[in-house]
């Protein structure tokens, strides 16, 4: 998995080069997010909230499991102005780009996951999730949450919410080389400034919000060592 | 399939093969070191990236291929566990580990003896089997202090020769000279932490880690970026058996590290002696090194396991295994979290070194009266950050607030609060040691080898222990009302699995009906086999162990280049 890891950072770090994105910020998943723009999003309603962006995917996830995967992780991080949610940071391409490389290993968990999701909202509420009142959806996420919705086998409902939570927040807060955290939405929303080379003195006895430096990405560090190189 | 010849070959190039490798190389003997993972450098550790080392676990095993297996009890059936702690590289877990560096009490040596002398032998439950120590702390002291000068260890003294120094911790035992480095800078964490725990009476100090807070040895001072747990310094100031004992073991020219090297198996001509192991290189050849002198020192689970794998028409239920007491009284210390949030203040404990910054030791060990507690023995307790690393990731997989969900628009407001505005304090318990907590073979899961997994059968939930836990709840619940939080919460503990710093499996003891090895290591059955590491330990404490690891390395390294080199035998 590691080696994986390595080679799609590569990967990544080239495409973003490519694409004239040179350790900015946020740049990176911005240039993929161009790439991967489907026609489709543009003409789809936006589930839920009405939020612009994050609807980059095409690695894996087709487009209904991609929209719903969307809308589910939207309720899961809801946006609100001044308050980026899922879509604004692009989770939907961090799991596209997942489930395409180092958790290809769960393609299978997601696609019986993705049905069972689908089997379970038609029977409830004669729709499919992406069509349901927000309220709905959360409704059947907290189904799913606590092991309550029925049409699940493998993976268990439970098993199935853990999964989609855990990689939205990893969409959310991992570093936007990975395909999220879009501009660093999620960093911003929550007040971690990336990884810093170093905190001062002054830094560590601040009791105020940290704003000395900007919020660093891997892009940026990987800058400052080819520079130190 | 290749065959070398050595005068010793360590399995396992971490806490303990790495100091072994070069206390024995300096003393003029030939070492070959087997290292099934890689040998990174410092430059491969930069950048820090949260996904790729906290999350997704790059410095530890691959679950998949390394499998590791638990059952709460004997009748379910075992499943591999999500992620393993320990270390994958040259170098271990010292690589990535948040690098508190403890000393054991006097009294974490006698655990034992102690209970009894102060509560009676009603006071240890029944079924426990905790051990005193067959080395006291005076006889391990000069190597703790070796292991201290020689890594860089950051710290307080708090008992200069039995002279209580202010600042440091009361309950030290005494140390013959003071840490080779300061302390460590505090984060706002540890100042809430200490205010908070002085006005309560207790006595806070700077947690002592193997991380510089000056330059050291050529190496440079800490820069506070807050990647410790998980990560590897990109700076090289942790110091790590990578970038301190390695090299040094280089440099005597008698130590060649082998990577990729899965060893299988321990080889024996079925007398009383080892010949040396076998092992599978990375493109899965077998091959085998001769040797005088054969070292296990890697984790719990592979000392273990190559022991169980390694019977003989000598030993059938596993080699140096006469005593039975192979791959019992397994322990584990349990992690129980109370978070403190702040609303008019941030405090940004993602700064600083991220693991267990800032301690009390009035709860831990038997440095506090246990009558009528429902318990014996403690635990250390700290502030630091969610699971021993402060970025979002790592606060997004902890528990919420009562009330607040773990998802949606108030669990958003939830981490837009409170992530940059908490602090957590984590207490360390010192689970007693019980001969039905068990590692042994797998027969249903195997790993990329094609060897059993090892597996762990244990659930630490035990009147004693949970008693403990509930004891230590409360006492940090209380530090967090004092720390001015608004809000103080606990975080929920797992339904029976071991938490950190798993132990035990190839205890040590004076007894060899009763333990696998004496306290340089050396098997009772087998004298040129030596087993080094936290699987010979007896008891816990509720300290950290790898300090106490890196001392005994020390000391069996010394026995061995000083003794055993000379007139090869029984130490003991």
């Amino acid at each position: 998995m590691a080696k994986h890891d390595e080679s799609r950072r590569a990967f990544l770090v080239g495409a973003a080069v490519g694409a004239g994105a040179v350790a900015g910020t946020g740049m990176v998943s911005g240039a993929l997010a161009q790439h991967r723009q489907h026609p489709k999003a543009a003409e789809e309603p936006e589930a839920a909230h009405g939020h612009d962006g994050g609807e980059g995917h095409g690695a894996f996830l087709n487009d209904d499991n991609a929209a719903t995967i969307a809308a589910f992780a939207e309720r899961l991080m809801p946006g609100a102005p001044g308050k980026p949610g899922a879509r604004d940071a692009d989770v939907l391409n961090y799991i596209d780009l997942a489930l395409a490389g180092a958790y290809s290993d769960q393609q299978d968990f997601y696609r019986r996951g993705l049905a069972a999701l689908d089997a379970y909202c038609r029977k409830t509420f004669n729709q499919p999730f992406v069509k349901l009142s927000a309220a709905q959806q959360d409704e059947v996420i907290t189904a799913l949450e606590q092991g309550k919705a029925s049409e699940f086998t493998y993976p268990t409902a439970q098993a199935f919410f853990n999964a989609v939570r855990t990689h939205t927040m990893e969409g959310m807060f991992a570093d936007p080389i990975y395909g999220g955290n879009k501009d660093f939405a999620g960093w911003k929303l929550v007040g971690f400034p990336g990884a810093q080379p170093f905190f001062t003195a002054a830094d560590m006895q601040s009791r105020q919000a940290f704003n000395r430096a900007p919020i660093t990405g891997l892009q940026a560090q990987a800058k400052i060592a080819s520079r130190k190189a | 399939m290749a065959t070398e010849k050595t005068d010793v070959v360590i399995v396992g190039a971490g806490a303990v093969g790495g100091i072994i490798a070069a206390e024995l190389g300096k003393a003029g003997m030939k070492v070959i070191g087997l290292e099934r993972g890689p040998r990174l450098k410092t430059a491969d550790f930069e950048p820090h990236d949260e996904l790729r080392y906290f999350q997704r676990q790059d410095l530890r095993p691959d679950t998949k291929r390394q499998p590791v297996t638990w059952r709460p009890n004997p009748q379910a059936r075992a499943r591999p566990v999500g992620s393993l702690s320990y270390g994958n590289q040259a170098g271990g877990g010292t690589v990535h580990y948040g690098a508190l560096s403890w000393r054991m009490h006097e009294d974490d040596f006698r655990a034992r003896s102690h209970t009894i002398e102060r509560y009676g032998l009603s006071a240890i439950p029944q079924d426990s089997t905790i051990a005193d120590w067959p080395v006291s702390y005076a006889e391990l002291e000069p190597f703790y202090d070796k292991a201290e000068y020689e890594l860089g260890v950051s710290g307080q003294a708090g008992n200069l020769a039995g002279k209580k120094v202010e600042g440091g911790n009361p309950f030290e035992a005494p140390r013959a000279r003071d840490y080779p480095l300061p302390p460590l800078k505090m984060d706002q964490s540890g100042v809430l932490f200490e205010a908070a725990a002085k006005n309560l009476g207790f006595h806070p100090f700077s947690s002592p880690r193997a991380i510089l807070s000056q330059p050291y040895n050529g190496r440079p001072g800490c820069t506070y970026c807050g990647f410790c747990q998980a990560f590897g310094c990109h700076v090289g100031a942790k110091s790590s058996i990578l970038v301190t004992k390695l090299p040094e073991a280089d440099a005597t020219g008698n130590f060649k590290l082998v990577t990729g090297a899965m060893c299988h198996r321990v080889n024996s001509d079925n007398s009383d002696r080892v010949t040396g192991v076998s092992y599978y290189g990375p493109d899965g050849s077998d091959n085998t090194i001769e040797a005088e002198i054969v070292v296990l020192g890697t984790f719990i689970y592979d000392n273990t396991r190559l022991l169980l794998l390694s019977k003989t028409e000598k030993f059938p239920n596993g080699l140096a295994n006469s005593s039975g007491q192979l791959g019992k009284h397994m322990m584990a210390h349990m992690m129980p979290n109370v978070f403190v949030g702040f609303e008019d203040r941030h405090v940004n404990n993602y700064m600083g070194p991220s693991a267990q910054k800032h301690t009390i030791d009035d709860f831990n060990a038997d440095n506090f009266d246990h009558g009528g507690a429902g318990f014996v023995r403690g635990a250390q307790i700290s502030v630091g950050t969610p699971n021993l690393e402060g970025g979002p990731l790592a606060f997004m997989s902890v528990g919420t607030p009562p009330g607040v969900p773990r998802w949606g628009a108030a669990y958003r407001d939830h981490l837009a609060k409170a992530y940059a505005r908490h602090a957590v304090m984590v207490a360390q318990t010192e689970n007693l040691a019980y001969g039905d907590q068990t590692i042994d073979l797998d027969p249903n899961v195997r790993d990329a080898w094609g060897m059993p997994a090892p597996r762990m059968t244990y659930d630490w939930r035990r009147p004693n222990e949970l008693a403990r836990v509930e004891f230590m709840m409360k006492k940090m619940e209380k530090i967090g009302r004092a720390m001015g939080g608004a809000q103080v919460w606990r975080n929920g503990l797992s339904p029976g699995a071991p938490g950190a710093h798993h132990e035990g499996g190839t205890r040590m003891g004076n007894d060899p009906n009763l333990s696998v090895v004496n306290k340089y290591g050396q098997s009772w059955d087998i004298p040129n086999l030596f087993v080094v590491g936290s699987s010979t330990f007896p008891s816990m404490s509720g300290f950290n162990p790898t300090l106490t690891i890196q001392a005994l390395a020390f000391m069996s390294a010394d026995a061995i280049a000083t003794r055993y080199k000379k007139n090869p035998g029984p130490l003991l």
